[in-house]
């Protein structure tokens, strides 16, 4: 450690007289339980004072070894599994990991579960980037936020409960569509319904509570003065360092990326015929990042006012057999996950476990450009940018 | 795929039903992989896989990044063939397997929705590989995980330790012959969580049940 390039010198100012103090190297180590880490993160870094030398993300408390847990259940079994990677974007997860059987299958789902899909995927966008709101100001001392951003969370959650019956985990996908609703019913004809009675009037009214909230985010924290100085111009991530990475997601699309998969992977969801624009940012730093997540839920919000008028009518799931053997192949698909892209690439050998499921997360490839970014970095500037990066160790570890 | 001369039948897909398949993307998947001078490539469920050999395996990475515009590092992982599997399911065709490992690397476009997929094969006593580090700075972490999890040595890491695991760990979990420890503790689907509250009832019917069970 003592061989560290550091400075060595750091201004101490005393009762208004200034002292040049040798400042000497020591370790540091943030974590693992530490509120600023969102989980059991552990941040080794070398310290010259206030300022890092170097940092080692040290990753692994959360690991539940769900690739190797993948291989010992079936593929429905997988589903309730994979809402656990991210916690609190579940229903996102599941979409590409059923997309991905269902494209080794040759099924395709039916357009009424596809569109519903969608909103749903928004909603937990949604949610996602409002929890977001909620504990990015609160890392960097603002309380009030999360008050406000945590209430109105509610609304979507309680939007994705009355349909899936979870708030969390959902585990609404099957392969070929969706369960019937938890609020649905059945119909005469023994038909089961997909949404509960009201569910678009009760969408419409959360929504506009979604765009209010979002002034009032703009008028707390977008315009504070003391959170821009906090977070501007810190915690850079260049393009070229977004892309060597493997950073997606807005984290990406704040340093200037300009690729949503909502827009490229075609044959996912039906965005297609949706009004929606990508929100990029050109500032690499935290601030833009924040900005990146807050046009999004506005984006989000008139993507589901578009979507609840296009639901199609028809079967929730398509003719599926019913026993789930899947037919030897490979495929990859990946999604625009609220953290950034997530992949399942899948290899099956014909019968009803998979031999191979590789999961790649956002998470993971945007802690790991942490390294990079925090050298030169003051410790709470650190807290800042870690807070911007809006990873969950369940993602990073899985 | 089907046009392709240096197509063989090395990769274990042979026979898979393909959903349709999609002509630019067999354009695409051809040019790449007669640019980076593979031995084979696939198109097949919209995933184009490219197969090179190990030694090109650095150089692969490099043609894609620079001239096929795949900058984008999104995943690095590996796949163990083994005849004997100690959980799951085993593979197809078990007798005709060649056990090796595959390496996978995953890159893509950060502007268009063109990504590919680099496979290459490895021996089982001999499963080392140049690190993708020098190329692709993200590969750091994957190449980390994929080393503790499958016994993988990349050649050239700057810091080959292991990234989940602790450092005494011994075994390589995501190797097919790594037992998984919960199965061989309790087997599948293991015991009926709720157990009926005591009660003198359930005492004595659950000893006439054992009494059964022992006359019987």
């Amino acid at each position: 450690m003592t061989q560290l390039d550091h400075r060595g010198i750091v201004e101490v100012s005393d009762g208004g007289v200034s002292v040049e103090l040798r400042g000497e190297s020591m370790t540091l180590n943030i974590g693992p339980q530490h509120p600023s880490t969102h989980g059991v993160l552990r941040l080794v870094a070398q310290v010259d004072g206030e300022r890092i030398t170097k940092l080692e993300p040290n990753i692994g408390y959360m690991h539940r070894g769900y690739e190797k847990l993948t291989e010992v259940r079936t593929y429905a079994q997988i589903m309730a599994l994979i809402n656990r990677i991210d916690w609190v974007s579940g229903f996102a997860n599941e979409v590409a990991f059923v997309r991905a059987v269902e494209k080794l299958m040759g099924i395709e789902p039916t357009e009424r579960a596809q569109m519903i899909r969608l909103i749903l995927t928004e909603l937990t966008r949604i949610s996602n980037h409002l929890l977001f709101a909620s504990s990015f100001p609160l890392e960097l001392g603002a309380f009030t936020p999360l008050m406000y951003a945590m209430r109105d969370r509610e609304y979507v959650l309680d939007l994705l409960e009355s349909v899936t019956g979870g708030r969390f985990h959902p585990n609404f996908n099957r392969v070929g569509g969706i369960k019937p609703a938890a609020g649905g019913g059945k119909t005469q004809k023994n038909v089961s319904l997909d949404l509960p009675a009201g569910f678009y009037a009760a969408v419409e009214s959360a929504m506009d509570r979604i765009e209010r909230s979002c002034e009032e985010l703009d008028e707390l924290v977008t315009g504070n003065e003391m959170i821009q100085m906090r977070t501007k111009g810190v915690g850079i991530i260049s393009y070229e360092d977004a892309i060597a990475f493997g950073v997606s997601g807005p984290n990406a699309r704040g340093s200037g990326v300009p690729i949503d998969l909502r827009k490229v992977e075609h044959d996912l969801l039906p965005y297609d015929g949706l009004d929606f624009d990508v929100i990029t940012q050109d500032g690499c730093d935290a601030f833009s990042r924040y900005l990146v997540r807050i046009g999004e839920i506005r984006e989000s919000v008139k993507i589901v006012r578009q979507a609840i008028h296009s639901v199609p009518a028809g079967p929730l799931v398509a003719k599926v057999p019913r026993v789930l053997k899947v037919p030897a192949g490979r495929v990859y698909v990946r999604a625009e996950n609220p953290k950034g892209e997530m992949g399942y690439y899948v290899v099956s050998q014909g019968g009803r476990i998979p031999y191979r499921v590789k999961i790649r997360t956002g998470s993971f490839s945007n802690i790991s450009v942490m390294s990079k970014v925090a050298v030169g970095l003051l410790i709470p500037d650190l807290v800042a940018s870690m807070g911007s990066l809006d990873f969950v160790l369940g993602d990073v570890d899985r | 795929m089907t046009d392709n001369p240096s197509e063989t039948a090395e990769s274990p897909l042979e026979g898979v039903s393909a959903l349709e398949s999609v002509s630019s993307l067999d354009v695409f998947a051809a040019d790449l992989a007669a640019k980076v001078g593979a031995e084979s490539w696939t198109a097949d469920n919209g995933t184009v896989h490219v197969y090179v050999t190990r030694d090109k395996w650095v150089d692969a990475a490099i043609t894609a990044r620079d001239e096929a515009e795949l900058g984008f590092f999104s995943w690095l992982s590996a796949i163990d063939w083994s005849k004997e599997v100690a959980v799951g399911e085993p593979a197809a065709d078990v007798d005709n397997l060649e056990e090796r490992y595959e390496v996978l690397c995953r890159l893509s476009s950060p502007v268009a929705d063109t990504a590919a997929i680099l496979v290459t094969t490895l021996a089982k006593d001999d499963a080392r590989l140049d690190s993708l580090v020098p190329v692709y700075t993200g590969a750091a972490w994957h190449e980390r995980e994929c080393a503790e999890m499958f016994g993988i040595d990349f050649r050239g890491h700057p810091n080959l330790i292991k990234l989940y695991l602790p450092q005494e760990f011994e075994g390589h979990p995501l190797r097919k012959s790594f037992a998984l420890g919960a199965r061989e503790v309790k087997p599948w689907p293991g015991h009926v969580d709720v157990e009926d509250m005591p009660s003198v009832e359930n005492v004595e019917a659950a000893a006439q049940e054992t009494d059964g069970e022992e006359g019987s």
